[in-house]
């Protein structure tokens, strides 16, 4: 008896293995191979093309030196700071349109998601010409309202223009994750707030948000995630200026790594951006996540 | 039997060197990603394939990544690169050359027969690196101002603007807030935006001088250059004569009277506004300060390519004769003005009557011409280094007004010496 169990446990070990092999190649291959090189890359002095030298924690302490670093770092925050409140506000706003709506509903939603396949290289494009100096949008303000912004070019603005237009792409992805999460909401937490009195206001912020902790906490992961990873949108307009006011830590890395040929300090400000926004993701999770039950 | 079994070793020994002596070379061609240049080579790599058949060339463009650099570094990494390689800009050359990657063309037999008959010693004077030369410039892209014939005359300008006096005095008439503006003093904050701004300038204002001493790698260009070019794209910003952001197309649409442009502007204007090229522009050198001798010639920057032969190479004679072969036949060149519309790296496109056809055109004329006076970029590994330090310490206070031109231009050649001190 106690053989024939054993045998089977042998079997079933065996599926296990077989089944989840593949993905553990696949793994070491594309993800375990990488993240070794990159911890070796970030102790050693490289070129590509010279032989690589171990200089241990020599890159560390360069970065922790280098105000390029601190100035992407508060880059960072300042578009955290435009960006989350913008896009949080905005997608559930428009979570709650579209479930309000009585046709149409995942015509909308789908409409909403091109923005979000579309090509930043394109889009960015797309956004520079509307909102240049003799662009659609200033040729408005200026004719209308005798103002014009320097969207682009001013210091202040160039890091809040490109919140804006990750935030309209994005919107409409954060909006779905909004919109499954409404809908999960039981319908008689409503009926029975509005038999007690509760207002529309009042239901929105003692049942709506509380019980969209979910989601919110998956969105504000995501959003955190992004604004570490931000390259396209800076990239194309504004080249990281004026001021270096729009630099992000992939900018920096990329440059660093294939046009300042240091492959090894880039690795090395990958590791700590990735660090540190891992960290963010679980201050995020400590704070706002609680958790919700319907029943 | 012993001398039986002998002859048959010897024989087949015999048969395998013929077989491989015999079989065909092939070499590694990777060329820059852009499609007018992707026809020329297409055109005449079948040439090439009919009169050598000992030596095939597996052409491609250099494979699709962030930059040509970035490509050719992974491939370096990955021991994948090529025989040859061309879109090659004097930065990374100086990387490669440093890192003891390419091969100097000069240890090649012929390497002085070819300068001569391409006719390029000064080109190829200015890609020299230790007393070598590692790249064999392809083309040469003088950058040159256009300016709209159309609004000069509107407002009783016969010529265009030579000095930086002129300028301003074009400026007090045409100047209209938010709508037009004289001149594109900065083309933009990226680091190669540089090479077209203020290296372009103080070439212009220096005579063709080098802004980094090439023998002790010092940074020079606080000097009265370097003053000159730094007070004129100050007062530009101060007087809102110029603006940081010019809109879309500001040449095209009127929103700036003139423009630092290089040659591959040429094809666009033709496709999408040829009646402006046609009719409404003039092209001179960029401008000077009021000193400037009337009798000397104007230089200006080169945006210029080459093309190497990496050291890993297992062929390099046979890449070498390849190379010779393009560059040693005019002919060759003609094809590459035709498709690219480019200035090969050549000294006599104005007078060799095999360029005479294009040079038709007043405007690839303009730019033939100031071939001789293009200068390349500082050889440097940290050429990106020094333009971000460029962009940082010295264009963007001088277009924010944040310091003085004197003080940007001081900061600026410390933050560069410190790179190159490193």
């Amino acid at each position: 008896m106690k053989s024939n169990v054993r045998s089977l446990e042998r079997v079933e070990n065996i599926k296990g293995w077989l089944l989840s092999g593949p993905y553990w190649i696949f793994a070491a291959i594309f993800f375990g191979y990488p993240f070794v090189w990159l911890v070796v890359l970030a102790l050693s002095k490289w070129n590509f093309i010279s032989p690589r030298e171990t200089i241990w924690l020599d890159n560390f302490i360069k970065l922790f030196r280098d105000p390029m670093f601190w100035t992407v770092t508060w880059n960072t925050i300042r578009f955290m700071f435009y960006f989350i409140p913008m896009g949080l506000t905005l997608s559930i706003a428009l979570a709650m349109a579209f479930s309000k709506a009585k046709r149409f509903k995942t015509f909308f939603a789908m409409s909403f998601l091109i923005a979000n396949v579309s090509s930043g290289v394109a889009y960015s494009i797309i956004f520079t010409q509307l909102f240049s100096t003799n662009g659609p949008v200033n040729n408005f303000l200026y004719d209308h309202f005798g103002v014009f912004i320097p969207w682009f070019s001013d210091p202040n603005w160039a890091m809040f223009s490109i919140a804006i237009m990750v935030t309209w792409k994005f919107m409409g992805y954060y909006a779905l994750i909004f919109l499954a999460g409404l809908q999960a909401i039981p319908k008689e937490l409503y009926e029975a707030a509005e038999i007690d009195g509760a207002t529309k206001w009042t239901q929105f912020w003692k049942i709506t948000l509380p019980l969209l902790n979910p989601s919110i906490v998956m969105v504000m992961v995501l959003a955190i995630t992004l604004t570490f990873g931000i390259f396209t949108e800076p990239f194309m307009i504004t080249g990281g200026g004026p001021l270096n006011s729009t630099q992000t830590f992939m900018m920096v890395i990329y440059t660093d790594a294939f046009l300042k040929y240091e492959p090894g300090y880039a690795a090395t400000m990958s590791i700590v951006a990735a660090g540190m926004s891992f960290a963010l993701i679980l201050l995020t999770r400590k704070l706002i996540e609680r958790k919700v039950e319907f029943a | 039997m012993k001398k039986k079994v002998g002859l048959l070793f010897l024989t087949v020994v015999m048969i395998v060197a013929i077989v491989g002596f015999s079989e065909a070379i092939t070499l590694t061609l990777w060329t820059a990603p852009n499609p007018n240049q992707n026809l020329f080579w297409k055109t005449l790599l079948p040439e090439w394939a009919k009169t050598h058949p000992n030596i095939k060339i597996k052409w491609s463009q250099i494979p699709a990544a962030g930059s040509s650099e970035e490509a050719i570094l992974t491939a370096i990494a990955s021991n994948r690169q090529p025989d040859i390689c061309t879109n090659i800009f004097s930065g990374f050359a100086a990387e490669l050359i440093s890192s003891k990657a390419i091969v100097p063309l000069d240890s090649f037999a012929g390497f002085k027969d070819l300068v001569k008959a391409r006719d390029m010693s000064n080109v190829i004077k200015k890609w020299e690196y230790n007393g070598h030369y590692y790249v064999l410039p392809i083309y040469v892209n003088p950058m040159l101002v256009w300016w709209r014939k159309d609004i000069l005359a509107k407002y009783g300008f016969n010529q265009p603007p030579r000095t930086y006096s002129q300028i301003y005095d074009l400026a007090k008439k045409v100047v209209i807030p938010h709508r037009r503006y004289v001149y594109q003093a900065v083309t933009g904050v990226n680091w190669w935006s540089r090479w077209f701004d203020f290296i372009t300038d103080y070439y212009a204002a220096s005579g063709g001088k080098p802004y980094i001493y090439p023998e002790k790698q010092v940074a020079v260009f606080n000097n009265k250059y370097g003053k000159e070019v730094a007070n004129f794209i100050y007062t530009l910003f101060k007087d809102h004569y110029t603006a940081v952001d010019l809109g879309n197309l500001p040449f095209y649409n009127g929103a700036v009277v003139g423009m630092i442009m290089g040659p591959w502007s040429i094809p666009y204007a033709q496709r999408q506004f040829p009646n402006i090229l046609k009719n409404d522009v003039v092209v001179t050198p960029p401008p000077v300060p009021d000193n400037y001798p009337k009798d000397k010639p104007i230089y200006t920057f080169a945006d210029t390519k080459g093309m190497i032969i990496f050291k890993t190479s297992k062929h390099k004679e046979a890449a070498w004769e390849f190379m010779k072969w393009v560059y040693s036949n005019p002919e060759h060149d003609v094809l590459w003005i035709k498709l690219t519309q480019m200035p090969p790296a050549r000294e006599d496109l104005l007078t060799n009557k095999l360029f005479a056809p294009y040079l038709k055109d007043p405007v690839f004329a303009a730019y033939a011409k100031y071939v001789p006076y293009s200068v390349p970029p500082a050889l440097s590994s940290k050429t990106v280094s020094i333009q971000q330090a460029m962009t940082n310490k010295l264009i963007e206070p001088l277009m924010y007004l944040k310091t003085t031109p004197q003080k940007a231009l001081n900061d600026a050649v410390a933050a560069v010496n410190n790179i190159l001190f490193q």
